[in-house]
């Protein structure tokens, strides 16, 4: 959905076709962050119980300090805002959005926040903050999909949204497939609380 | 409890690998406080057929620092004059009288709570007393009047019209309604004054819907009981807690994790409202600077997870889901 990007109109329609219930505005890269501070200032109604925000994982202009600023600033419009591990350079700088605060396990390019073991230290020092279950990434460590129950197993306690999709072979979101819902099935059967994210279309809309 | 002796909600903290550690605090205090005042009320004189009841926190097992003593002296029979204790004497010897609204401040007799149930007789009051004194409700003396009352009212409810493997409709459309009755009250007290509007949302977002829950839960369980079983299994349920209720419910439609967030959640409300400061801050709120609230966001980010909890084990699980379809709404 990267022709979306900075287009939010067409994100919330986009996701209006899925649910109304759940939504993620992905602002992937940092440059993106005003544009969006903007929109949710203009006050715009929106139909969604749950609203998520992805925030950069690109483009990141090295002031941690105001990057932090500007997701505090957009804190007040979403229940949650993700953040990938790797892009954390002084994790204390993020406490100050507390409970909103999601970090994200990585996908298997990553060299951290994969496993359980490789997310924990940053959950110490982020208490607060809650866990997005990128279902995909995890499957992209392990195929067997052991590493999922170990995450959930790890940080069930804190999570607060699922990721879903399949991955293409460069690892790209793209629809799930049947034979990866088949899969992911009993890994999503112990995640039915939290909203699911399709960060692909699913099939059918895609 | 389960085969070891360990309660519903116990087993769910085993089998999920957490602690719950201000709920169980909360029933250890819950039952050190009836303790001492069981001990206290054996001073007074009491009617055979009378019990005092502690309600709300008390009867769910989650007191906490801010709890009062709210009580229901219970006689079991019709209404007359004279009753002991009075009222008043019980209230001298507990923490605090009743609470203001009155529904407590004078003696219920049982032939109300049982045969008065519908029509114009079964006003707002009664309805709430036999509501709160079904679902959270614990004697501290006169058990025996208190079980008696009890077995009554199962009694009116599950009558001729129950069939086996469905929800009792009576039960079940007089638990609907005490909860839908909850929340236009909340509407009607605010319209009267914003006073105590974030405790009150508050305890909408949490307390409240756990009480809704323990007694919608059970009833809806009943699909899964022959006719001779469904009298004693709402019995037994009426013999746990709420959360324990709810816990169990989790366990029997292998939703363990989503009942480990749920009472994850809970938790920390409890933990929250034992704390002096997190009261007399959402005793602040109202409608008006409630976005302004750090205790009241927090109260609405539990409440969401406590509700996403319960709606998944209603509408996400394998079974259930088709008993709430055929049941909940019509």
């Amino acid at each position: 959905m990267a022709d979306q990007r900075g287009d939010w109109l067409r994100q919330i329609k986009m996701a209006w076709e899925v649910s109304p219930f759940a939504i993620e505005l992905s602002a992937l890269s940092e440059p993106e962050l005003p544009s969006l501070a903007s929109f949710l200032a203009s006050g715009p109604s929106l139909p969604f119980r749950y609203i998520s925000i992805h925030g950069p994982s690109k483009d990141l202009q090295g002031d941690e300090e105001k990057l932090v600023a500007e997701l505090a600033g957009l804190a007040p419009y979403a229940n949650a805002i993700v953040m990938h591990p790797d892009t954390i350079e002084e994790p204390a700088l993020f406490q100050v959005l507390g409970h909103k605060l999601l970090l994200e396990n990585m996908d298997s390019r990553k060299e951290l926040g994969r496993t359980r073991q490789e997310l924990e230290p940053l959950f110490a020092e982020l208490p607060d903050a809650g866990f997005c279950f990128d279902v995909p990434h995890s499957w992209s460590v392990d195929p067997t999909m052991e590493i999922a129950g170990e995450l959930l197993e790890g940080l069930g306690a804190r999570l607060r949204h699922v990721h879903l999709s399949s991955l293409s072979e460069d690892l790209h979101h793209v629809p799930l497939t049947v034979e990866h819902e088949a899969l992911f099935r009993p890994t999503l059967e112990r995640c039915l609380d939290v909203p699911w994210i399709f960060e692909a279309p699913p099939r059918g809309l895609a | 409890m389960g085969a070891s002796g360990a309660s519903p909600l116990e087993v769910l903290a085993q089998k999920a690998g957490r602690e719950f550690p201000h709920l169980f605090a909360a029933r250890k205090r819950t039952a050190s406080g009836l303790a001492a005042r069981s001990q206290r009320l054996q001073g007074l004189s009491h009617s055979p057929d009378a019990s005092v009841v502690l309600m709300g926190s008390w009867g769910r097992a989650e007191v906490t620092a801010g709890s009062d003593d709210d009580f229901m002296l219970l006689v079991h029979g019709v209404e007359r004059d004279a009753v002991e204790p009075s009222v008043a004497a019980v209230g001298g010897v507990l923490d605090s009288s009743p609470g203001t609204q009155g529904i407590f401040g004078v003696p219920v007799f049982s032939d109300r709570l049982v045969h008065d149930i519908g029509l114009d007789q079964d006003d707002n009051s009664n309805l709430t007393r036999r509501m709160l004194f079904l679902l959270e409700s614990a004697p501290v003396t006169g058990a025996e009047a208190y079980r008696a009352v009890r077995e009554e009212i199962l009694d009116r409810y599950v009558d001729d019209s129950v069939k086996a493997y469905r929800p009792p409709r009576f039960l079940l459309n007089d638990v609907v309604r005490y909860w839908r009755t909850i929340c236009v009250d909340f509407a009607g007290k605010e319209h009267e004054s914003p006073k105590k509007w974030g405790l009150r949302n508050a305890k909408l977002r949490t307390s409240r819907k756990i009480l809704f829950a323990g007694g919608l839960l059970p009833a809806l369980e009943c699909f899964r009981f022959d006719l001779g079983e469904i009298r004693d299994y709402l019995e037994g349920q009426l013999d746990l807690v709420p959360t324990d209720r709810i816990a169990q419910c989790f366990l029997v439609h292998n939703a363990v994790e989503p009942g480990a967030r749920t009472f994850g959640a809970y938790d920390e409300f409890i933990g929250r409202m034992n704390d002096k400061e997190f009261r007399e801050d959402l005793g602040k709120v109202d409608r008006d600077n409630c976005a302004n609230s750090s205790a009241f966001a927090d109260v609405q980010r539990i409440g969401h997870e406590l509700q996403d909890g319960l709606l998944a084990l209603l509408y996400e699980t394998r079974t259930l889901p088709q008993v709430v379809r055929d049941y909940a709404i019509f």
